[in-house]
């Protein structure tokens, strides 16, 4: 059994792999034979001596759906309840609430993508094909095979970007809107380039990487402030 | 933004290369500022021979941002540090 993982595991990045190591005289090891002696040198490293199903995780950037069908502006619909139900038979997600609660209230269409959380056994990424029942209160979905479960459960589904996966002229680029004018920079920096001026290539490309990183600032508004000194000039 | 905003509010008119061109843009972004997270999961084997610590890094990757193992004492899967060099005496190793 693998305990203390986050201190007795280590990576080695070589290439395109990825080399793991554990410490041999950590937790999971036997360090002291039955006569009494220790047998393993202290922080001596050793491979993985045991199997564990998906126990190796690795958290990435990649080009993940570049383009989709709709703006990730208006990829806004949601809704949450504890009187969602889902039925395998039908395929369809149902709410108590018969209102037109998905459609009209929720502002869900056919054809959206949502990310199904919080539900006992559902939690996944389906497709809306249509509506039905009395006050549109099916969902009928693809996608995901869906699993018998009452109502009861905290459950909220949201729309998520649906990729465009052959995209064209009228696709979204899958940014928000400070990164998308980030991309204009980059094609007119490419533009630029082509056209062999390369002082404005440098420009936009500038242009390009400071949009990025204001993005990034956005996310962590941090508000500084300081002492006046003794003899500031109030 | 379309694809067709981008093109207008530059001036190009090929589609196919302005894609291709976005597609660098969003290379540049995800290899600086990981604006978008994927995840992948691989059994861990039981080493038997000098190679079985070997994991492939996923083939589309851009840029690692973490690297956790699970522990399976908790069913947690927690982060694990790097080393900034290969332990020597196990390069070669038949009996790891």
């Amino acid at each position: 059994m693998s305990s203390n993982v986050e201190r007795e595991w280590f990576y080695y990045l070589k290439g395109r792999h990825i080399l793991l190591y554990q410490l041999l005289s950590g937790s999971s090891s036997e360090r002291i034979t039955q006569s009494g002696v220790i047998r393993t040198r202290e922080k001596e490293l050793m491979y993985p001596n045991e199997d564990i199903a998906d126990g190796l995780r690795i958290e990435y950037t990649a080009l993940n759906e570049p383009f989709v069908s709709e703006s990730l502006e208006t990829t806004t619909a949601t809704a949450s309840g504890t009187d969602i139900s889902f039925a395998l038979s039908g395929t369809r997600i149902t709410t108590d609430n018969t209102n037109n609660f998905w459609d009209t209230t929720s502002g869900f269409v056919a054809g959206d993508k949502i990310r199904v959380q919080g539900s006992a056994s559902n939690d996944a990424d389906y497709t809306i094909d249509s509506f039905s029942g009395g006050g549109n209160s099916n969902m009928v979905v693809s996608g995901s095979t869906l699993t018998d479960e009452n109502t009861g459960e905290r459950v909220t589904v949201t729309q998520i970007p649906k990729e465009a996966t052959s995209p064209d002229e009228t696709s979204h680029i899958n940014l928000n809107k400070m990164l998308s004018l980030a991309v204009v920079d980059y094609l007119k920096a490419m533009v630029y380039e082509q056209a062999g001026q390369m002082d404005l290539k440098e420009y936009y490309m500038k242009e390009f990487y400071g949009k990025l990183g204001d993005n990034e600032s956005n996310k962590r508004k941090i508000s500084m402030s300081f002492p006046a000194g003794v003899y500031a000039v109030r | 933004m379309t694809v067709l905003e981008a093109m207008e509010r530059v001036g190009l008119k090929e589609t196919t290369l302005t894609i291709a061109w976005i597609k660098d843009a969003i290379h540049h972004i995800q290899s600086n500022s990981k604006d978008k997270l994927k995840v992948t999961k691989q059994d861990i084997i039981k080493a038997v021979d000098s190679d079985d610590n070997k994991y492939l890094l996923p083939a589309d990757m851009i840029a690692v941002d973490s690297i956790s193992v699970k522990d399976t004492s908790d069913s947690k899967y927690k982060r694990i540090r790097r080393l900034n060099t290969q332990p020597y005496y196990l390069l070669e190793d038949t009996a790891p």
